[in-house]
């Protein structure tokens, strides 16, 4: 299943002309989600999910109601729409409901679907599966993995003359490679990849295997505070965190890391991070291929929120931004995100390390305090002990308590940025552009036998 | 005494400054969308798509019909803030109606889903299913082995008291209101929430084996906070009952405005409170915070699909290996843990699982030791046994199932055991734990640290102040051989969760988990804020 912008231009013109009301508003989703999955080196599941939904939200003044429907023949509709109808005239006014956004909007042309991804089959996704399996058993590694991929169309249509629509494809190959002793574990990927050439199963897989027989066996070793390099993956975990604190109304309020001193007041113009933390939303981005269709329809554009350590912009949700008297961001902090590198190579990171920790992979992230950022985590799928510029073991991994608050105040290197997903899951979009970073002081507080 | 209709009618008189007029406190909701429940037509669907899957060469095939609605209601100060639902992974009234096929050819799984139910494209999804399954060949090592199960067909429904569907939006939206306006009342609360979700489920499952399965589940949920702000601290407190396999029942029998101006106190409180730093203590564990504890140490351990490495790419593998099975000692002698897919209200109760196996009872710990595990059709030859627990389930029409956890209960303690008062007049130096906060758990769920919702410090035999800045950490098997005491039958609760994250793409389930109160000693607090 796929949809032309043509096909969903009817659809969401339908509903508009069906739907009686000050102003409505409708969302389109639909597509192919699918997925491989392997464990022990062999498949487990391998499924293709079609999905279609409208939502409507239909608006009398300051009230307003939606609901949804997957089935889009004529009575379906109809129920949906009368349904919606009813129960907002039955909803108390909502003083902080805005309007639709007015059409159209100048959004970026972005071609994120290349015919290859597009048709990036079960029958591919085994071939896949083979040629790492392949590998795993020649290095005497079980292999586990997922290759998800998804060719969606998003679209939102309202009767103040707006159409947005966005269609992409995209694919991810994430390995863990475990040893039969159940001692090691070693952990590569890529995600939200538009171009499947750019997916190199077999390079992932020696990197996933090889870290799994170099991590059997760990040591533990003492906790305490330590130089870390994160690998891509676990830098964009530790990436994410900042993310929810660039809300405008969570800082004014009083409630959040980027809350200033007075109440009401935030932390922009403030330097927060080290000077070479810079952070942006670059709509358009020729590797990401993002969507360009920003909050409520307005169109996305390029924001910068941290430039050299100094907080630049908030997001300002449109009834916030009214309130406060500011521009409403079309841009929400997650999108086409871009994290600035450097130019140093993991392995000069390393080099460049009197003692230290090499890490994979974090897992199970849970915020601690929120005001601070402090979050816990583990790490997992391959922790190494560096000494004196060289990997000399495998160690236990650790629980870790830090915030990046702190942390982004302590890099020291950063490298190359590739695509990585910053959620823990790899299903929606969620990829961003993200160095592996060299990170000082990195409070690890205590050990788990895990692997 | 005040009946419900007459107390709504007092709050909604009550609510006109923020625009709620009493005449549309009585409106009816609109009728939903008509459910299938018993029609016909999807026993004939369901014979012609196995009928098609036989003609593929498929050894197994099921297909399984869902209708879900939701409605999520959630006010904040007063003001509704959105109706919609607002579970794990889903958005907006919702109401969504699609099957998903699964079939295996030459020994491997292949699945497929549409919402476009109709019989062409139910044929076509078999069709789809199978190639899936037939490209997965070339890639396999091993074959998928289905544990026998015997054929049902039957009609189960969750009983509940009132159907959610059949109350005003406006009763609901009045309840909700009058919870958060008397957490206002409070001077130091900045933000008062309430929420209330409720889910609607009808399920067809037929199977090439024999089985025509028809099931309607109802889940409520519902919670409510407070944010406090003390000399420029903000703290929250939440009162959670969760979720369960209940009608509107749940909503009201939680009364969440009856617990609105202490859980508004405790804000307060919780925003002066003192930390409570860091050292060897022992922790009275009440059960609105143990199910979550329970949940990430005792429930996602004993999975066998995790146990035998299924997933090793996300939600990670065991510390339990198939060799501890009958010989891991997991915790002290009063430590008696079941699983248990038939508890009234548990969140994770059903007739049948998505193998069309019928829920049962079993022992996971006895005195301490591990006696079984949670298995479906797919993994039970793991541990030699010919029949499975019942443990498969997907969250939604489109998604293929998996092995996901039941209600997993702590027995209580026999009549007689000590009761939390009596915990605490045995401690010299604890934390008494209530409800769910901060919660992160290594992949193999050995190293845990867990906060809560709020923490009273005990000194000497009392229970003295709040405290916070509390968090702590359990090595699993350490941790549960340090449970000292477990409370009587009459403090056991059951405390149903929202969601729970596991499989590639990733789905929620609503786990579930029972306990009495629980003493346990020596355990390490606070290295989170040292």
């Amino acid at each position: 299943m796929s949809y032309s912008r043509d096909q969903v231009k009817q659809i969401t013109d339908k509903v508009l002309n069906m739907a009686k009301a000050d102003a409505v508003e409708v969302r389109f989703s639909g597509g192919e989600r699918s997925a491989t999955r392997f464990a022990n080196s062999s498949i487990t599941a391998n499924l293709i999910e079609h999905d279609q939904e409208v939502a409507v939200t239909v608006y009398y003044g300051q009230k307003t109601a939606s609901a949804t429907t997957h089935q889009f023949d004529d009575a379906s509709l109809v129920r949906m729409i009368e349904q919606v109808q009813e129960l907002a005239k039955r909803k108390p006014d909502n003083p902080e409901l805005m309007q639709p956004v007015k059409g159209p909007q100048p959004y970026v042309e972005i071609d994120a679907v290349l015919p290859a991804t597009a048709n990036f089959g079960p029958a591919e996704r085994a071939a896949m599966v083979k040629i790492s399996t392949d590998i795993c058993e020649k290095k005497g590694v079980l292999g586990a993995g997922y290759i998800p991929k998804l060719h969606w169309t998003d679209a939102l249509a309202n009767s103040h003359g707006l159409f947005g629509y966005f269609r992409y494809a995209e694919a991810s190959f994430i390995l863990t490679c475990r040893t039969p002793d159940q001692t090691g574990s070693g952990w590569a990927g890529t995600t939200g990849v538009k171009d499947i050439a750019n997916i190199n199963a077999a390079q992932l897989t020696e990197v996933a295997a090889d870290k799994g027989l170099k991590s059997r066996k760990p040591r533990a070793i003492e906790p305490g505070n330590y130089t870390v390099i994160l690998e891509p993956r676990p830098a964009a975990r530790f990436l994410s965190l900042v993310l929810g604190a660039l809300n405008a109304r969570a800082a004014e309020e009083g409630r959040s890391f980027m809350s200033g001193k007075e109440r009401g007041s935030t932390r922009v113009g403030e330097k927060v991070f080290g000077e070479n933390v810079t952070l942006r939303s670059e709509i358009g981005n020729p590797i990401l291929r993002q969507t360009p269709i920003g909050q409520d329809g307005l169109a996305a554009k390029s924001v910068t929120w941290i430039e050299k350590g100094v907080v630049k912009n908030l997001f300002y949700d449109r009834y916030w931004a009214t309130r406060q008297k500011q521009e409403a961001t079309g841009t929400q902090p997650g999108m086409s995100l871009v994290m600035e590198g450097g130019t140093a190579t993991v392995d000069e990171m390393i080099k460049s390390t009197k003692r230290g920790l090499l890490v994979s992979f974090f897992w199970y992230i849970r915020g601690v305090d929120n005001q601070t950022l402090l979050n816990t985590g583990m790490t997992r799928d391959g922790l190494f002990l560096i000494e004196n510029g060289e990997i000399v073991a495998p160690v236990q991994n650790f629980r870790w308590n830090e915030s990046p608050a702190v942390g982004f105040n302590n890099i020291t290197m950063l490298g190359r940025p590739v695509p990585m997903h910053t959620g823990e899951a790899y299903d929606n979009p969620g990829t961003a552009l993200v160095p592996p970073m060299k990170i000082e002081d990195f409070t690890m507080t205590s050990i788990s036998p895990a692997v | 005494m005040q009946t419900r209709r007459e107390f709504t009618r007092a709050v909604g008189l009550g609510t006109l400054g923020m625009g709620l007029a009493p005449s549309l406190l009585y409106a009816r909701q609109s009728p939903a969308a008509p459910s299938p429940v018993k029609d016909p037509k999807y026993r004939n669907w369901s014979e012609e798509a196995l009928r098609e899957a036989k003609r593929l060469g498929c050894s197994y095939a099921d297909i399984r019909f869902t209708q879900n609605r939701s409605n999520g209601i959630a006010v904040r100060n007063g003001q509704l803030v959105t109706t919609g639902n607002i579970g794990f992974g889903q958005f907006g009234d919702e109401d969504t109606y699609g099957f998903g096929v699964r079939v295996i050819h030459s020994g491997v799984w292949g699945f497929s889903s549409s919402p476009l139910v109709a019989p062409a494209e139910i044929t076509r999804i078999v069709g789809m299913a199978t190639e899936v399954a037939k490209a997965s060949a070339m890639s396999k090592k091993f074959d998928v082995r289905l544990a026998p199960v015997k054929p049902y067909d039957t009609f189960w429904q969750t009983p509940i008291t009132v159907d959610p569907w059949n109350v005003p939006l406006a009763d609901k939206i009045a309840l909700l209101v009058d919870a958060t306006t008397r957490m206002q009342k409070n001077p130091d609360v900045m933000f008062a929430n309430a929420a209330a979700n409720f889910n609607y489920e009808w399920k067809v499952l037929a199977t090439s084996e024999g089985s025509f399965i028809e099931q309607v589940s109802y889940y409520t949920a519902c919670s409510m906070s407070a944010t406090a702000r003390k000399d420029g601290t903000v703290k929250t407190r939440t009162y959670n009952p969760g979720t369960q396999t209940k009608g509107y029942e749940f909503l009201t029998d939680s009364d969440l405005p009856g617990n609105a101006a202490r859980v508004a106190a405790e804000a307060v409180e919780h925003a002066t409170a003192k930390p409570i730093g860091s050292g060897l203590k022992d922790l009275v564990l009440m059960p609105s915070h143990s199910a979550l504890t329970m949940h990430e140490i005792i429930a996602h351990p004993t999975e066998l699909d995790r146990i035998v490495g299924y997933e090793a790419n996300y939600a990670g593998t065991s510390f339990v290996t198939l060799k501890d099975l009958g010989r891991l000692k997991y915790g002290s002698k009063l430590m008696n843990v079941y699983a248990d897919r038939t508890h009234p209200g548990g969140a994770s109760t059903v007739g049948y699982d998505d193998d069309g196996v019928e829920a049962q009872k079993w022992d996971l710990i006895r005195e301490g030791r591990l006696v079984g595990l949670q298995t479906n059709r797919e993994t039970a030859h793991y541990i030699g046994e010919t029949f499975s627990r019942g443990c498969t389930f997907a969250n939604h029409w489109r998604n293929y199932p998996f092995l996901r956890m039941p209600n997993v209960q702590m027995e209580p303690g026999p009549q007689g055991s000590p009761t939390t008062e009596q915990m605490i007049a045995d401690i010299k130096d604890g934390v008494l734990v209530e409800g769910q906060g901060s919660f992160s758990i290594d992949q193999q769920r050995y190293n845990g640290q867990f906060g809560g919702d709020a923490f009273w410090e005990i000194r000497n035999g009392k229970k003295t102040r709040m405290v916070t800045d509390f968090t702590y950490n359990a090595i699993t098997t350490d941790f549960w051989a340090n449970l000292d005491a477990v409370g009587p039958p009459e403090t056991w609760e059951h405390h149903g969760m929202g969601g729970d994250a596991k499989g590639q793409p990733v789905q929620s389930n609503r786990p579930s988990h029972g306990s009495a109160p629980m003493l346990i000693r020596r355990v390490m607090v606070g290295a989170a804020f040292s």
